[in-house]
């Protein structure tokens, strides 16, 4: 792959609906509070596979950001959860290139 | 007709605001003085307007309508819309008759830009403002170029797009001295594996060639070498903007200096229009 600034050039379905959820979570403030009293029950009738639900409850910021999450978007989770920066940058460095050039979580 | 009295050119990064001891006092203190010597610069210039080129930071628009380009008219703006930006909130001054005026010029001349009547700014906007100390002085037209999400419009886009609103400004009969502000960029990765990596010979090189006003060679790094100097180096799409602006007027550095620290690399430009 060439390296590019980007996972996706077109966002998929997967990516928009994660974007969906971080989007009206950090803009809707009675969404923020929905969502940290249970996120489970706030995506629950979000389109989304349980393993890119268990991403975004569960802060794996690097999985999100393998999904195609926008990276502006993946910030303010990060400023808006108060998820450390070092926390932060950390799950982000541990996406590692495979000998093809893609990236994957390692 | 309107003269454009001053274009300049700043990085945005909140960073700045939010964190700035995070860096060496020596080096804030001589970034925080040439965003002062900006501010200086454009009030100077006794400007009507500023029109102030950047980028929304998906806060205003989403991926179930985001414009390439947009348009702002309106009498005031909201800002900031970030909660965690530490700059008080207060609301910008506008002009609804300049932003309308950009907007029509633009679709008459075949451009297709979105237009708001009601955006609530971001830092992209106010961050420079304020730094440069004229957040509550000047009058603000926004004009928004998507550089956050795929797709992107091409470099090239950006610099026609500063041609044609340099075109726009200079027809406008409603006042008489406008000032343009682009701001964005330099290198600086957002929330990938390379978040603190910033591009410094990228960044050397796209100053320069904004120097030697070659705009062929400019388009051709910006578009082929922005992968590598990370996704908010998209933002140059704002300098390529004010560069079509200035119309060939030569350029000058005014302050550059990769700042890993504050994860960007950090610079500040003019070109010599009006008196400058």
């Amino acid at each position: 792959m060439t390296q590019s600034n980007w996972r996706q050039i077109m966002p998929t379905a997967e990516a928009y609906w994660m974007n969906r959820v971080l989007y009206d979570i950090h803009h809707v403030d009675s969404h923020l509070q929905r969502y940290k009293a249970d996120p489970d029950a706030y995506m629950a009738e979000v389109p989304l596979a349980a393993a890119m639900k268990a991403a975004i409850r569960d802060n794996d910021i690097g999985a999100m950001y393998l999904a195609g999450v926008n990276p502006l978007l993946l910030r303010a989770h990060c400023l808006g959860l108060r998820i450390s920066e070092a926390t932060f940058v950390a799950s982000l460095r541990a996406v590692v290139h495979d000998s093809t050039g893609e990236a994957s979580h390692g | 007709m309107a003269e454009i009295v001053s274009v300049h050119a700043t990085s945005h990064t909140p960073v700045m605001i939010n964190f700035p001891g995070a860096i060496p006092d020596e080096d804030r203190e001589r970034i925080f003085a040439g965003f002062r010597q900006v501010g200086e610069e454009i009030r100077q210039a006794r400007p009507d307007a500023v029109v102030v080129v950047s980028d929304d930071h998906v806060h205003n628009f989403f991926l179930d309508n985001l414009p390439a380009v947009c348009i702002g008219a309106a009498a005031s703006w909201k800002s900031p819309v970030e909660h965690w930006l530490k700059i008080d909130q207060h609301e910008l001054r506008g002009d609804v008759q300049l932003g309308g005026h950009l907007i029509t010029s633009a679709l008459d001349s075949g451009f297709d830009p979105a237009f708001s009547m009601a955006l609530t700014l971001d830092h992209g906007t106010l961050a420079p403002l304020h730094l440069a100390g004229i957040a509550r002085e000047v009058v603000v037209v926004p004009v928004l170029i998507n550089c956050v999400q795929p797709p992107l419009p091409p470099m090239k886009r950006a610099l026609q797009w500063g041609r044609l609103l340099g075109q726009a400004l200079r027809s406008y009969g409603g006042c008489e001295r406008v000032s343009v502000l682009a701001t964005g960029g330099l290198s600086h990765d957002i929330a990938t594996p390379r978040m603190g990596l910033v591009n410094e010979a990228f960044d050397r090189e796209f100053l320069r060639l904004l120097a030697a006003n070659d705009d062929a060679r400019l388009l051709e790094h910006a578009t082929h070498r922005v992968h590598e100097a990370g996704n908010g180096a998209e933002e140059v799409r704002t300098w390529l903007v004010a560069h079509g602006v200035a119309d060939g007027a030569a350029f000058d550095t005014l302050y550059y200096k990769a700042v890993p620290a504050w994860y960007t690399g950090i610079g500040l430009g003019r070109w010599r229009t009006g008196s400058m």
